[in-house]
């Protein structure tokens, strides 16, 4: 069975307790939801998980294997990805390219394949080309195909680096905050189409959400970090009755 | 009819340097490696090549592929820490490998022959052509090459592969966190291009059948540089232009220094000078050089457009 | 180019000289101090060596501070920092072999002038990168290329023959078994005032306070109302006087030519990144460590360990001084790949 397992992870700025002992399960095939006042360590916490910070102490499961210490592209082929929150949007690739190079398993990679073996190499750029286009409809995205990624607004950016997620297709995707700034039909299409990917594909996400009323829709279960701790696990209807969770958002804002 | 030689000369040293400005423009234009020591490859190809066919007695062509090798090798070398240098650091080692690799060439004259540098390179195929028609072949097989490389650097640049490198100029921890090994990918872009530059270095040995460490000073990296910046980044064509404009003002300001009253040195520093306006100016005032990347656009089946 | 100081005399290989002989005398005569024969100190002059160190490091300190401040405050390596010392010291040659002022008078008057160049360059070239945001990388190149035009510049207008100020020939004298000139004491002594201005500079001034407020925070530097600019301004002042005051002492020691910029080049960058970039201190400590260590190095014998204790015979083994400027080279690799925040590094 596929679980994200993290026990004690521990994570430190300087003085800063960033993350303070997290553990925490996150059950294949679900969608998990992960909310807390700014500055909680949430976006640490997936830095971690993604091997961009090294940890200061605890472990990592994934699929049973532990994944703590590994490089982030060694984390991504054991079938792991993640988003930013700041979206990283290549300047100089279209947003089409940019759905191409999220492609696993392209053997165009390797320079001597991408001269030597041409034909196998567009073949399967062929195949990769009609998945990207029927996503990018999906996002809305068809008519800006041939813009420079660096070009498009915010909100455009978070809609493509879900696409680069779906694109790469890992059997676990942390999103760092998707629907901050995409407007509100654009958002809860893309919920849809995140619950159906759960739900035909089995994938499994793992999300960072301001919105209650996102978490509420999708997610199977919530935790609440605060000041680098979990603090509240549960359904959306337990958190939102949960008076600590309450005070805690209180007092962050 | 001494024009048509200086032409000849011209055209040749241009073919030589387009592809080292391939070479520089695939690790700066393309996968955003700084290398501040470029003239080190082409000191590698040119050394390796010249050595092996005098000292060692191997064939021309070995020479060519050892050259190439050689330099493909260094290039292994220095990429290796990329992975933990940001890429000022690296820069400033760049800069500080290419004159080591100088003077390793200076000081080792056991191999070298230090300052007096190696003499009486042979020519490939010079017994089938007279003294008069030779730089003309010679002119010729430089074409040839800088047309293949520019196929090859092209189909690369075009690949998937290429297409990493772009990500990893662009936004590197995006790329690794769609599982993409930069490190590897540095470290083939890196072989690749030190195999390029070893080609020109191996070409312009057996070309001017003489070489010394003066060849190889760090002006030359800077030459390397101003065509890049010139011509523009991100585009074979761009590195191309680049080292036919400067190439053309290096070399016609050397032409003009004959008939103008100024010493040889007067006229080189102006030549300098003007090479490093023409950095900072492009920098400045049109950063994408004359040739700007062109932006890749997929041919769609008809389902799509409609 | 050509390369008018001979700064490579030595055309010897790495290893100069080994010549195999039949070994009789297996026992090695010498067994008392093997320790220092193994590590190859047993013929070196320490107290020399010190001096000599002390010397270099006055030197190079006073330059990696000012690249340090700029890479601190601006976040790029600036390549062009030791060609703005050496136009300083080429001032300082013109207002002394030409004006005929005291060395003194001439580093006090060509200082500022250098540093109001320094500005200059700045307003006219990394201000507008600043304002437009570009990478920093692109200021890197700004600056090699600015290095570039400003070395061949010097080359027109002083040509590219070595030049020396008029100093007597000294006598060295002898300070505690080390032999120095009263040039270079003045070097040592002109070195570590300037350091302690430096450090009254940082922490008695409203200058330093909003310097080390913009290293430290640039965002809420600007929302405590410190104008960045200014203090950009000043910075390169204090950058460009302290390294006319490093590249003419160099000049002093050595000899004056217009490529002196760039062979100085790699040993400030060691300096300063051997120390911690962004640290002044670590500059100095930089700058010494740095200067001991290419003194130790080239004073190094091998012909022991080569030998084999003893079981041939050879010469004496040393790195050819040909390799001197290497040896900056290797250390600065080694401190990147090892330690890349430096000895007092702090970021
Ligand atoms: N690279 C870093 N260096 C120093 N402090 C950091 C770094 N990244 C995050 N922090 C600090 O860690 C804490 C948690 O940040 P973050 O995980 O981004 O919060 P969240 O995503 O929950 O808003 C914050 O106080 C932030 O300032
Ligand atoms: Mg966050």
């Amino acid at each position: 069975m596929l679980t994200l397992t993290i026990r004690d992870l521990q994570k430190n700025f300087g003085s800063l307790r960033a993350l303070d002992r997290v553990s925490l399960e996150v059950q294949g095939n679900s969608i998990v939801g992960l909310i807390g006042p700014n500055g909680s360590g949430k976006t640490t916490l997936f830095n971690v998980v993604s091997g961009f910070y090294e940890k200061d102490g605890g472990e990592i499961y994934f699929k049973g294997e532990r994944i703590d210490g590994l490089r982030p592209d060694q984390i991504v082929k054991k079938g792991l990805s993640r988003t930013f929150q700041v979206c990283k949007a290549p300047e100089k690739l279209t947003v089409l390219e940019n759905m191409m190079l999220a492609a696993k398993s392209q053997i165009g990679e390797d320079p001597f394949s991408a001269l030597f073996r041409r034909p196998r190499v567009s073949m399967l750029e062929k195949a990769n080309l009609d998945r990207a286009m029927d996503l990018l409809e999906v996002l809305q995205l068809v008519d800006l195909r041939n813009e420079y990624a660096g070009d498009l607004s915010g909100g455009q950016k978070k809609l493509l680096s879900l696409g680069r997620a779906f694109m790469l297709d890992p059997d676990l995707i942390l999103l760092d905050e998707p629907t901050a700034g995409v407007n509100l039909t654009l958002a809860t299409q893309l919920l849809k189409v995140i619950r159906e990917l759960q739900k035909k594909e089995g994938k499994t996400f793992f999300i960072i959400e301001h919105s209650m009323k996102v978490i509420s829709d999708i997610c199977d279960k919530v935790l609440v970090l605060n000041f680098g701790k979990i603090m509240a696990e549960g359904t959306p209807e337990e958190i939102r009755k949960d008076e600590q969770v309450l005070k805690a958002y209180l007092s962050g804002a | 009819m001494p024009v048509i030689y200086f032409l000849i000369y011209l055209l040749t040293m241009i073919g030589i340097y387009s592809l080292l400005a391939m070479s520089l423009n695939f690790q700066v234009g393309f996968t955003g490696l700084i290398n501040f020591g470029q003239v080190a490859f082409f000191c590698i190809g040119a050394y390796a090549s010249s050595l092996l066919v005098t000292k060692a007695g191997a064939p021309l062509i070995l020479g060519f592929v050892g050259g190439m090798a050689l330099s493909g090798l260094f290039g292994y070398i220095i990429s290796i820490p990329t992975k933990s240098l940001k890429a000022d650091y690296w820069a400033i080692a760049t800069l500080a490998g290419g004159e080591v690799v100088r003077l390793l060439a200076l000081n080792e004259g056991w191999l070298t022959e230090g300052p007096f540098g190696v003499m009486s390179i042979p020519q490939p195929l010079r017994w089938l052509f007279s003294k008069d028609s030779y730089p003309l072949f010679y002119l010729f097989l430089i074409a040839a090459c800088v047309l293949i490389i520019y196929f090859v650097l092209s189909l690369l640049t075009n690949s998937p592969f290429g297409r990493n490198l772009k990500a990893i100029r662009d936004e590197e921890d995006l790329c690794l966190s769609l599982g993409k090994n930069t490190r590897k990918l540095k470290l083939q872009a890196m072989v690749v291009a030190g195999m390029v530059a070893g080609l020109a270095g191996a070409l312009f040995a057996h070309y001017i059948t003489y070489i010394s460490p003066e060849n190889f000073k760090p002006i030359e990296t800077f030459l390397m540089w101003a065509m890049i910046i010139v011509g523009g980044r991100g585009n074979h064509l761009g590195a191309i232009l680049g080292a036919v404009v400067i190439q053309l003002f290096n070399v016609s300001t050397r032409f003009i220094g004959g008939y103008v009253p100024l010493g040889s040195d007067t006229m080189a520093a102006l030549r300098m000078v003007i090479i490093g306006l023409l950095i900072v100016l492009f920098l400045l005032y049109a950063p994408e050089g004359l040739i700007r990347e062109r932006k890749k656009v997929y041919h769609l089946k008809r389902k799509h457009i409609e | 180019m050509e390369d008018p100081t001979g700064a490579y005399p030595g055309r010897r290989g790495l290893i100069s000289y080994v010549k195999l002989v039949i070994p009789f005398h297996f026992l090695p005569h010498a067994r008392v101090d093997t320790y220092s024969k193994v590590l190859g100190y047993y013929n070196m002059d320490f107290s020399q060596i010190i001096a000599n160190s002390l010397v270099r490091g006055a030197e190079l300190s006073l330059l990696a501070i000012g690249l340090t401040m700029v890479f601190d405050i601006l976040k790029f390596a600036n390549f062009a920092h030791a060609d703005y010392a050496v136009l300083g010291a080429f001032l300082v040659y013109s207002l002394n072999q030409v004006l005929g002022l005291s060395l003194f008078l001439a580093v006090i008057l060509a200082a500022p002038a250098t540093a109001l160049i320094g500005i200059c360059i700045d307003t006219a070239i990394f201000k507008p990168l600043r304002r437009k945001e570009a990478k920093v990388v692109t200021a890197m190149v700004c600056s090699l290329g600015i290095g570039i035009a400003l070395r061949n510049i010097l080359r027109l207008i002083w040509t590219s023959r070595t030049k020396t100020y008029a100093i007597p020939i000294q006598k060295p004298i002898e300070i505690l078994g080390a032999r120095l000139t009263f040039t270079q004491i003045g070097i040592v002594l002109t070195g570590f005032i300037s350091m302690v201005i430096f450090h009254l500079l940082l922490h008695r001034t409203k200058f330093g306070k909003a310097l080390r407020a913009i290293s430290d925070n640039r965002v809420l530097a600007s929302a405590c109302a410190i104008d960045s600019e200014k203090v950009i301004k000043w910075m390169w002042f204090i950058a460009c006087c302290y390294g006319v005051m490093g590249g003419t002492m160099i000049a002093m020691e050595h000899l004056l030519y217009p490529r002196l910029g760039f062979d100085i080049l790699i040993p400030v960058f060691c300096a300063a990144i051997l120390g911690g970039i962004g640290n002044p201190y670590g500059a100095m400590l930089g700058a010494l460590t740095l200067a001991l260590a290419e003194n130790i190095v080239l004073a190094l014998d091998f012909s022991y360990l080569i030998s084999l204790g003893g079981l041939f015979e050879v010469g004496p083994i040393q790195i050819s001084t040909g390799y001197k400027p290497a040896i900056s080279f290797v250390i600065l690799v080694a401190v990147l790949l090892f330690r890349p925040t430096g000895i007092l590094g702090r970021k």
